[in-house]
């Protein structure tokens, strides 16, 4: 019973599996609709979304050297609207203003790595600025000039536009499928079983021994910030296609929440430590709370409310068992 | 301090940023300088260099606290519900301080009992705060707040808004203890070395549960000087401010490691904030690049930084 016990507040995999368990079985004994293949399917294209930006803020915080990402709701919006202005209002071609959107997001990841590698300023100042920058520019090229100074969502999208965000492939959502899943599987190849994770681990967790072992702590930074930049366009992209408009608020709020899946999910803040089955363990609990709650009658806002507490309540939990055990 | 050690600090560079915008929006906008654009300047200051003191604090103690702008959102809300059932000013200010207050000390002793990392302790807060806040106001307003209360936020002495000089004076009693008062020191040596603080006697629990509640208390006052101020509380008072008032501290020099920044700094970087956002109303630069402007400041002060100081982290 004891190594049990000790077991699941140890591996916090374990612990965030049983507590998805737990979840899920509430839900489906307690909320009317829950248990059914259309609600079980539909709630994760909610998750994806999150799920991405959770990822983005993972491999960035990882990296270590007070890594964090702000900006991550700024970009997505920023992409968003760039890909809405590009289809909507100049008329380009989809698939075109799609590539540029997410080039753009690169972009943007791009500036935050050079400027927290190269310039060797902090995170949190970076992705402060560059959250207010790429906010700000969303809603300069949110502005159609036809109707004045305001910025203005755009919401005239070709049909083939939503095949990404609400298409269907064998009852299961499109962005799942192909976005979400190979994404998570490339994530976890580059994680797992390539140099590269290596890399990014020694870099969070010891910057001078890496340093030291040849491992360029530059250029290892700058990949991640640009990888964030890269998933939060996607996310840009699928929002935007599966609410078939682009709105200049879109991603406000959703680094915090970003965030906070993430460390949910067992990233340490500091560094180094984290793994991305407990990320997507952490995503699938958040996006069933939400889904659970909502069926419930419960109003919207007590989900950023019980986000909260189950970031909270879990990692103290883990810290008063933690410490427990020690005596 | 000598001459030549002011001139390298990043309060001058703030200082000078600051004389510079002001000089330019002087000359290129005539309202600039008139005293009602300069009062409205500073009342609207006023609450975030409040709040800055309490951020200032954290984060020398290598803390971080983004769950101020719901303390503060919370605090209007209090405030203003307390105001139109007529309560006395004494009991409503009190009310506004206690309930910034309490959450600012269940912030802390999650921090300083918990051992949690205060960015995780304050990002749930943040969230849990709001949906008090929304369950409280039940997605109303609070408007036509009755006159006696306004003149916190709208009052002038001596030409200078109540509110500038009730922050000054704390700006100016804080700065005091943090320089020459045993618990101020504290604050500094757990930021800069907390193994070396715990080892020399200071209590890091009494220290860190200190600057979490005081922060409260003093944005649960910022609160009350918002409700003054506008006279309407809405379910999203106060969403981002978090993020105004850690640019006004890290703008005005205080390292994000912990150990290093001062209060006068961050009520220099909240004047700059306050005064670029000013300035660009006057110039009628579209309100949509403000966060433009705002960002690339943070980054270019940072730079100026990171150039003198050659390669040392801030």
């Amino acid at each position: 019973m004891k190594s049990v016990f000790n077991q699941i507040v140890e591996n916090r995999m374990l612990f965030l599996l049983i507590l998805f368990l737990i979840l899920f079985v509430i839900f489906s004994v307690g909320v009317r609709g829950f248990f059914t293949f259309y609600n079980l399917t539909n709630m994760t294209q909610y998750g994806v979304e999150l799920g991405l930006l959770a990822l983005a803020e993972m491999l960035v915080i990882l990296s270590g050297g007070g890594g964090i990402d702000l900006s991550v709701g700024s970009m997505l919006t920023l992409v968003a609207m760039v890909i809405g202005v590009l289809i909507g209002r100049a008329g380009l071609n989809p698939s075109l203003s799609i590539i540029i959107g997410i080039l753009a997001g690169l972009g943007m990841g791009c500036v935050n790595g050079i400027l927290v590698s190269y310039l060797r300023i902090l995170p949190l100042i970076v992705t402060l600025a560059s959250l207010y920058i790429y906010k700000s520019l969303a809603l300069i090229v949110a502005v159609d000039p036809r109707f004045g100074p305001n910025p203005m969502p755009v919401s005239n999208f070709p049909e083939n536009f939503y095949f990404v965000g609400q298409f269907r492939v064998g009852g299961i959502p499109f962005q799942v499928l192909f976005i979400f899943l190979p994404v998570i599987l490339i994530l976890y190849f580059l994680l797992e079983k390539h140099a590269f994770g290596r890399y990014l681990y020694g870099v969070g967790s010891n910057e001078k021994a890496a340093l030291f072992s040849g491992i360029s702590v530059t250029r290892v930074r700058l990949v991640v910030y640009t990888l964030a930049g890269l998933l939060s366009a996607l996310s840009g992209w699928i929002i935007t296609s599966r609410i078939a408009s682009a709105r200049p608020d879109i991603g406000l709020g959703y680094e915090m929440q970003a965030i906070t899946i993430a460390v949910l999910g067992g990233v340490n803040i500091k560094g180094g430590e984290g793994t991305i089955g407990g990320v997507v363990l952490g995503v699938a609990i958040i996006t069933l709370l939400y889904n659970g709650m909502q069926l419930a009658g419960i109003h919207q806002i007590w989900q950023l409310g019980s986000l909260g507490l189950v970031l909270v309540g879990s990692v103290f939990l883990n810290q008063l068992l933690l410490a427990r055990r020690k005596f | 301090m000598s001459r030549g050690q002011f001139f390298r600090k990043r309060e001058f560079t703030v200082l000078g940023l600051i004389v510079v915008l002001a000089i330019i929006f002087s000359l290129t906008t005539e309202r600039f300088l008139s005293v009602s654009n300069l009062t409205n300047l500073l009342v609207q200051l006023a609450g975030t260099a409040i709040s800055a003191i309490g951020m200032t604090m954290v984060i020398i103690t290598g803390g971080i606290d983004v769950s101020v702008g719901s303390i503060l959102g919370m605090s209007s809300v209090v405030a203003g519900k307390l105001l139109m059932a007529n309560f006395p000013v004494v009991v409503i200010l009190g009310a506004a301080i206690a309930t910034g207050l309490l959450f600012g000390f269940f912030n802390g002793s999650l921090v300083a009992y918990g051992k949690i990392p205060p960015i995780i302790v304050t990002l749930g807060m943040l969230n849990i705060i709001r949906s008090l806040l929304f369950q409280l106001l039940g997605g109303r307003w609070i408007s036509g707040v009755p006159p006696a209360i306004r003149v916190i936020g709208l009052g002038k002495w001596l030409g200078i808004p109540i509110s500038m000089w009730i922050a000054l004076i704390l700006i100016l009693f804080f700065t005091y203890f943090l320089n020459s008062r045993p618990l101020g020191r504290a604050i500094y040596a757990v930021g800069n070395n907390i193994e070396a603080a715990r080892v020399s006697g200071v209590n890091l629990t009494r220290t860190i549960l200190f600057v979490y509640a005081l922060t409260g208390m003093l944005v649960g006052f910022a609160g009350l000087i918002y409700v003054a101020r506008t006279g309407i509380v809405q379910t999203n008072t106060g969403t981002g401010f978090e993020l105004e008032v850690i640019a006004a501290v890290v703008l005005g020099g205080t390292s994000i490691l912990g150990g290093k920044g001062t209060i006068v700094g961050s009520l220099l970087g909240a004047f700059l904030v306050g005064i670029i956002k000013n300035g660009m109303v006057l110039l009628n630069v579209p309100a949509l690049s403000e966060g433009l402007v705002i960002g690339a400041l943070i980054l270019i002060s940072v730079v100026i930084d990171v150039v003198r100081a050659r390669g040392e982290r801030i």
